[in-house]
Order: structure tokens, then sequence, then C-alpha cells
């Protein structure tokens, strides 16, 4: 590797050591309790899939140019060049781990996994070696930010071809059916570019009476999935200057984690209400804004918690509120909430070419599905949604994969 | 959804969710040559905006964008 490279990255990796950062880079004692929370090892038992293996090539690194002793003697203790090896080392250990933060959970000292991933993330970048169709997607979206105008006709007529089936769901009556650029609404919805996160939310919205409006911008944040602070900030930038710009009161996020994540948590204070849809759900049905049927949806029903969502954003109660209305046959899964295992589809894994991997080291979730005896998993998140149902066709699980969103829709009672 | 422009590869996205159809037409189009037409067909409303956004950022033109039951097909010549 170059020596003009190597800087770059050195200063790239600089630029990540904070207070926290050199803690956890600092703590570990190597005690291993990590391995048994990550869903990849407790699918495959391989040391490669153990938190504490990942983050030690990162903290090699670390010991070799940012400690005394590396600089000094680094041909002493373990420490680690950086060089073409290294980085493939470094791409292996960023892209098997899903930023699920189980391990933090369990770890003595706390240390955040995904944090110190994020400096691998950040020197794959730097490298030109991050996945490329993360990337893309990631530019892609700031280009709609920046030229708006150049999609707009496009994205309504798209909506436009949407309405009917809103309305087919929802049959009640109602001036709007998936309203955009409203100044002064009270929700901006923002869903995913699919039909599947905007049609059912759509119709639990109108049949709330809500003045809600659309976001010109999908929520995903593939800026975050590939560790690029900067794109993360610009792509959330655009929903956060609409919602500016039309001057409303709550920025609702679809079913997608880390985008609630990173609007709730990444970007700073800001002069609107953060909420996840479950939540706005939850309190829909507490304050009898909208009805619905119980028991509409047959079979025993689980929840899949979102990894971004419940464990690191905490929205944990309200799904489950919201099934309980749903149904009277919901099972837990063992163990949830905050100590889910992760599903193996988060950190923009589902968008990468690695279905063998994502199917071995799924086997942990499969089988805690299975011992559910659930006919239906529910779910709150587009990745954990997308990789469940490739776990389903792979395992021949026999079981359905299904959106809260959805549930709540096809369960509406409308007067 | 007939024209005259010589398409050299089809890719069937049909049924497949956001960002998929993108994700697999930016991988399709390397492989055509410069200069060919590569025809892409999808159901998701989304790509309707994401298509024109990458194909500005990636350097390469849509030629055509035409909507029939329910069916989005696009024309999109690599240009670089």
């Amino acid at each position: 590797m170059e020596k003009e490279k190597k800087e770059k990255l050195l200063d790239l990796f600089r630029s990540k050591l904070d207070r926290p950062m050199r803690y956890y880079l600092d703590v570990c004692t190597r005690c291993g309790i990590c391995k048994d929370a990550c869903f990849a090892y407790a699918s495959v038992p391989k040391a490669q899939y153990t938190p504490v293996w990942r983050a030690e090539v990162v903290r090699k690194i670390y010991k070799r140019y940012f400690k005394w002793t590396g600089k000094l003697f680094p041909f002493l203790g373990e420490s680690k060049e950086i060089d073409d090896e290294t980085m493939k080392q470094l791409y292996d250990a960023a892209y098997t781990c899903t930023g699920c933060r189980r391990c933090m959970m369990y770890c003595p000292f706390g240390i955040d996994t995904q944090a110190i991933q994020s400096i691998a993330k950040l020197l794959l970048i730097g490298n030109e070696s991050a996945p490329e169709e993360l990337s893309m997607l990631a530019d892609t979206s700031i280009e709609k930010g920046k030229h708006l105008e150049l999609y707009k006709a496009s994205f309504v007529q798209g909506i436009k071809n949407l309405e009917k089936e809103v309305i087919s769901k929802w049959k009640g009556e109602s001036d709007q059916i998936i309203p955009l650029d409203v100044e002064g609404a009270n929700i901006l919805y923002v869903a995913l570019a699919g039909a599947h996160s905007i049609i059912p939310t759509a119709s639990i919205l109108n049949a709330a009476r809500e003045n809600w409006t659309l976001s010109f911008f999908e929520a995903v944040n593939f800026g975050a999935f590939v560790g690029d602070p900067i794109k993360t900030q610009m792509i959330a930038k655009r929903i956060i200057n609409e919602a500016i710009r039309l001057k409303v009161k709550e920025v609702t996020i679809c079913e997608c984690g880390t985008a609630y994540r990173v609007m709730k948590h990444l970007v700073g204070e800001q002069p609107f209400q953060v909420s996840h849809i479950a939540e706005v759900m939850a309190r829909y049905l507490k304050e009898d804004r909208i009805k619905v049927e119980r028991d509409r949806i047959k079979g025993l029903i689980t929840y899949h918690d979102p990894c971004q969502s419940a464990r690191n954003s905490g929205v944990i109660e309200e799904p489950r509120y919201v099934l309980n209305q749903l149904t009277s046959h919901f099972t837990e899964m063992t163990p949830n909430r905050e100590y889910n295992l992760c599903c193996g589809g988060g950190g923009g894994l589902v968008a990468l070419e690695n279905e063998t991997f994502r199917e071995e080291t799924g086997k942990a979730k499969v089988n805690q599905i299975k011992e559910t005896g659930a006919a239906i998993v529910a779910t709150g998140c587009e990745n954990c949604h997308t990789q469940l149902n490739f776990l389903k066709e792979r395992y021949e699980m026999g079981v359905k994969v299904e959106f809260l969103t959805n549930l709540v829709a096809n369960s509406l009672v409308l007067e | 959804m007939s024209d005259e422009i010589k398409v050299s590869k089809t890719m069937d996205l049909k049924g497949l969710p956001c960002p998929q159809p993108v994700i697999k037409v930016s991988k399709g189009i390397k492989e055509i040559e410069v200069g060919q037409i590569l025809e892409a067909i999808t159901t998701d409303p989304g790509a309707l905006s994401d298509f024109p956004a990458w194909a500005r950022t990636s350097g390469n033109e849509i030629l055509k964008t035409e909507q029939e039951s329910g069916l989005i097909r696009f024309l999109i010549k690599r240009a670089k």
C-alpha cells in the first residue's frame, strides 16, 4: 500500500478516536462473553464470527499506530500494519457484523462493537473498498435530495398509481388519499420507496383522520449502512429540511429500524418530534382514533424485535400493545425485547451478495421462531422483514412474515 | 410498450421491492457495452424516482420510461 494512502487511512482512524472509542479499544480483556451474544456465532461457532475477533482487527491497528508500545515496538505484542491483507480482514469484520449491539448488552465493560466497526467501515471507504451497492444507494439518495425538482413529477405519478389500492383498503370518506406537500401537517410520514411501506400506513393514518403528508424522500439511510458519517447526515438532512419547510409537528418513520434510530438519536435536537410508526399506531389505538377487529387475523403471532428500533432505540412495548389489540394469540420469542437475537439482515447486509452467509448465520433465529410454534412472525423493520422472508424460504419454515402496519391495516374496522 | 430501440439485455425485476431493482440494474448495466441499451421491467413505484437519480449519479442515460398495467419499463443506455 502506498504511503499516502496509509496516511489517509490513519487520519480517518484518528478522526474516530474520541474518548468513548479509546475506552472501547483499551478495556477489552478478551473474556469472550460477547461471543454467545452474537447471532452469527450462535448459528455458526467460528472464531471470526465473534464480536471480539471482529473488534481485534481494528484494535490491533490501534495498538500499532496509536499506542506508544506499538509505535516503539511494533514487533512485540499484537499489533497490525495497515496493508491490503488487513483491509480484507476489516471488510470481513465489518460486513459480518449487523451492528445489532447485542454483544454490548452482555459485555461486562459495555464495549460497543458497532462503534468499533464504524472505524473499519470508514477505513474501507477511504480505501475505496466499501460495498459498491451501499455507496451507490447512498449517492442516489443524496442526488434526490439535491435535485428534487428533477424527480418530483415521477414520484408524484408513482404515488398517484397507489391511490386505488389505498381506497380499496380504506373505504371511509376522506378528501385525502396520499397527501403530499401539506404545510402545517401534524405528521410527515417518511416511508420507503415501495408500495408496501405506503399503502397500509396511508390507510391507517386516513382512518385516524390524521392531518398528515407523505415525504418525498425514502426513510432508509444507506449512508449509515456504509458507515459514512457525512453521507448519513446529508441523507437525514433532506427529511429534516422538508419537515422544517412544511412546519410539521412530528416526523414519523416507517418500519425501518436504522432510519428511525438515525432520526431519533443521531441528528441532534430538531424542531419536531420523531416517532416510529408502531408508536403512532399504539397511540391511535389507546385514544380510540382507530378501531381494529381482534382476531380477524387467525393463528398464533410472535414478534421479532428489530435491533435498531428496539434494543437501540427503545420501541419495545408499543408493538406488543398493538399486537395484543389485534390478537388473543400472541406469544413471545425467547429471548425477546432488548435481548432479542438479530435476524442477520441488518447493517445493510440484506443489500449485499452474501446469501450463504445470511442463510447459515440465520439458523439461531430460525430455531427461535420455530420454538414459538407461531404461524405469523410480525416485525417492524424492512431489513428484518426481508431477511426473515429469506430465512423462511431457505429453511421452509411454514410461517408468514408480516409488517405490523399491514396487520393493523387488514384489521381496521371502518365506520 | 413497443419501440424501435435495439435492446441488448432485458432484466425482469417484477415483484422485487426497493432497493433491489436499482441494485440489480446497477450491476446489469456493467454486463453490456457502452452505447448499448438495457431494458428493465419493475413493479416498484419507487423506481420511478430511484432510477433517474441513479442514472444521473452513475452517468448513464434513461432513454424512455413507460407505465402500463402496473408495470414500469425503463430503457437505459450505458453511457460510460
